[in-house]
């Protein structure tokens, strides 16, 4: 029974690190419609940004954060003027999303690689004073690191939620978001709202990678299996679907450490995307997603 | 007409490969690198069957390039002659297609491509954990090593699988196969059965990449870890080499592979990893400005190459 218990505390601190993973995704996904593979890419390059602050200046990584979302933001509005921004032009939503994936398949190769030959491609974690320790609580044991990232995880959903939903650029995202063309009629600039989200998905990305490589561990050609964890939360939690992208990611974690504890660690991932096959063929507008859904 | 001006065509290039090696001492890492360049061209003429012509964007290709490797080599390793064990392997894969396609398939768009790959890297993990050692063939089939029953092979699979896609994409399957990429909803209402015809066509595509992975494996004694034959490159390379060559056209996925690997193979030995950046952002290129692929480029192309067919089938 304790064992139990201390298996779904492990699955609450994954779950809410695979949920902070997941929201630039998310938000690019379900707010403009663009699939970006390249995102288990980005996290990767916010990871080694706070790394390399860690090792050269010795800088605690949770208080990189900030400095690691500037840098990406710039990085992610590069991103969209090079790469997506030409596709607003494609006539349809699903070649769209279609050539999106197709794109960030090329930046997953040019990114992945001149961080292989940048920074080699040894796998590399943050070891601070506090890792590995953790916090005893009624009994259950907490990881110190994983407590972090449960928290900044809380903190960047409810950030996000509160721009999303309480400021005019919020509005005028989810404006785009329900109808770009109507949006625009309004006088809304479509193109710089997308411009500033993609700015703000990709430093999303770059604050997980923070977390991932302070509680785990980065190596250049390791985002693809951060983007697999991502694109299960994100159908778990429904596309567009962004303030459920936390608890989803919760769920995740649960299910998943709760497998693993049936079946064995080495298959911890197979695991997840066995779940997420189930989901997609049973619930396939996620589980968060009163409305139908045409998978499109 | 075109079919016989492209069988003429076909019918040189298959030549010229025959001939070569008997008139030229290419040296063994030339001729793997052919036979690697005839694995991708398989490889990508069976992601372009499913991501060219039918429109569903599979990146779980690895899965079955992976399965047959495997199975080839363990039939060979246990005594099967070489022919059969691909065969085997091959059919391996189409049984693995068919486990994946069912659920799969009935996904529509992208989220059948994330359904593939999710499907491809569970099987990669599970793999790596039922053989976690290193998988070789015995000592004696090492020594009676010979190069060139490996090079034929490939490039009698090769030739079969254009020969194939060509006859396909002719027939009234591969019309069924365009209608339903062009527009699934009105294909299904004109009474084709969307699902039964994607479900073929997404086995055919595994057959031909578990013959790749049966020519691969052939030419293979040793494999340090299995679950590097699963790894998504297996996807990756391929469908980049349809996209740069010109998917949902024949000749699209042979060009794009003979650049891939003559490119990558030239570039690796001056530049290392820096090649992949090139093709990297040339596939982003592509993409962008050309997404009918080289093969759609300017007629000057169609001139340099000669009378490759040319005309784009989209």
């Amino acid at each position: 029974m304790k064992i139990f218990i201390q298996t779904i505390a492990y699955g609450v601190l994954v779950g809410a690190m695979y949920g902070l993973v997941t929201l630039g995704l998310g938000l690019l996904m379900g707010v403009m419609k663009f699939l970006n593979v390249a995102h288990g890419t980005f996290i990767v390059l916010g990871g080694y940004i706070s790394y390399w602050l860690f090792a050269l200046y010795g800088v605690n990584p949770y208080l990189s954060i900030p400095l690691v979302v500037i840098v990406m933001f710039l990085i992610g509005l590069i991103f969209y003027k090079l790469t997506l921004s030409p596709l607003l032009k494609l006539p349809s939503i699903g070649s769209r999303i279609d050539s999106s994936m197709l794109i960030t398949f090329g930046v997953i190769y040019v990114v992945d690689n001149l961080m292989t030959i940048f920074w080699k491609p040894d796998v590399r974690t943050i070891v601070a004073s506090f890792t590995g320790k953790s916090i005893q609580i009624c009994g259950t044991k907490f990881s110190v690191t994983g407590l972090y990232g449960f928290a900044v995880a809380v903190i960047v959903a409810v950030v996000l939620y509160f721009i999303l939903g309480r400021t005019s650029f919020g509005k005028r995202v989810r404006a785009a978001t329900q109808d770009a063309e109507a949006a625009g009629l309004c006088g809304i600039n479509v193109h710089r709202t997308y411009f500033i989200s993609s700015g703000i998905a990709i430093a999303l990305a770059g604050v997980a990678g923070v977390i991932v490589v302070s509680s785990y561990s980065i190596n250049a050609n390791g985002g693809l299996s951060w983007l697999l964890v991502a694109f299960v939360v994100m159908i778990l939690a429904g596309e567009g679907n962004i303030n459920a992208i936390v608890p989803a990611g919760l769920i995740l974690g649960l299910l998943e450490s709760i497998g693993v504890f049936i079946v064995g660690a080495p298959y911890r991932q197979a695991v997840a995307l066995v779940i997420f096959i189930i989901i997609l063929m049973f619930r396939p507008q996620g589980l968060f997603s009163k409305r139908g859904h045409t998978n499109r | 007409m075109i079919n016989t001006k492209r069988t003429i065509v076909l019918a040189a290039i298959t030549l010229l490969f025959v001939v070569l090696p008997l008139f030229v001492e290419l040296g063994s890492s030339s001729m793997n690198i052919l036979i690697l360049l005839f694995v991708y061209i398989v490889l990508s003429q069976s992601w372009n069957l499913l991501g060219g012509y039918t429109g569903q964007i599979n990146l779980g290709l690895a899965a079955f390039f992976g399965c047959s490797v495997l199975v080839t080599h363990l039939l060979w390793k246990s005594g099967m002659p070489i022919c059969f064990a691909i065969l085997a392997g091959s059919f391996s894969s189409v049984v693995l297609a068919g486990i994946i396609g069912l659920p799969t398939l009935r996904l529509r768009g992208v989220y059948f491509a994330i359904g593939t790959i999710a499907l491809a890297e569970a099987l990669r993990i599970i793999m790596g954990n039922v053989f976690p050692t290193s998988l070789s063939l015995p000592g004696t089939y090492a020594s009676s090593f010979n190069v060139y029953p490996r090079y034929y092979l490939a490039l009698g699979i090769a030739v079969f699988t254009v020969i194939v896609i060509e006859r396909l994409v002719k027939s009234k399957f591969g019309l069924g196969i365009v209608c339903v990429r062009d527009d699934e909803e009105a294909a299904q209402v004109t009474g084709i059965n969307t699902f039964k015809i994607k479900f073929v066509a997404f086995l055919m595509s595994a057959f031909l990449a578990g013959l790749a992975g049966g020519a691969y494996s052939f030419n293979r004694f040793y494999f340090h870890h299995i679950s590097a034959v699963f790894e998504p490159l297996w996807t990756f390379q391929p469908l980049m080499a349809v996209v740069i060559g010109g998917s949902g056209t024949i000749a699209g996925p042979v060009i794009g592979s003979f650049f891939l690997v003559v490119l990558s193979e030239l570039f690796a030995q001056n530049l290392g990893e820096a090649h992949l950046i090139i093709f990297g952002i040339l596939f982003v290129l592509v993409v962008l400005f050309s997404p009918s692929g080289l093969v759609g480029w300017e007629r000057g192309l169609r001139k340099v190459v000669g009378g490759l067919p040319m005309k784009h089938e989209r």
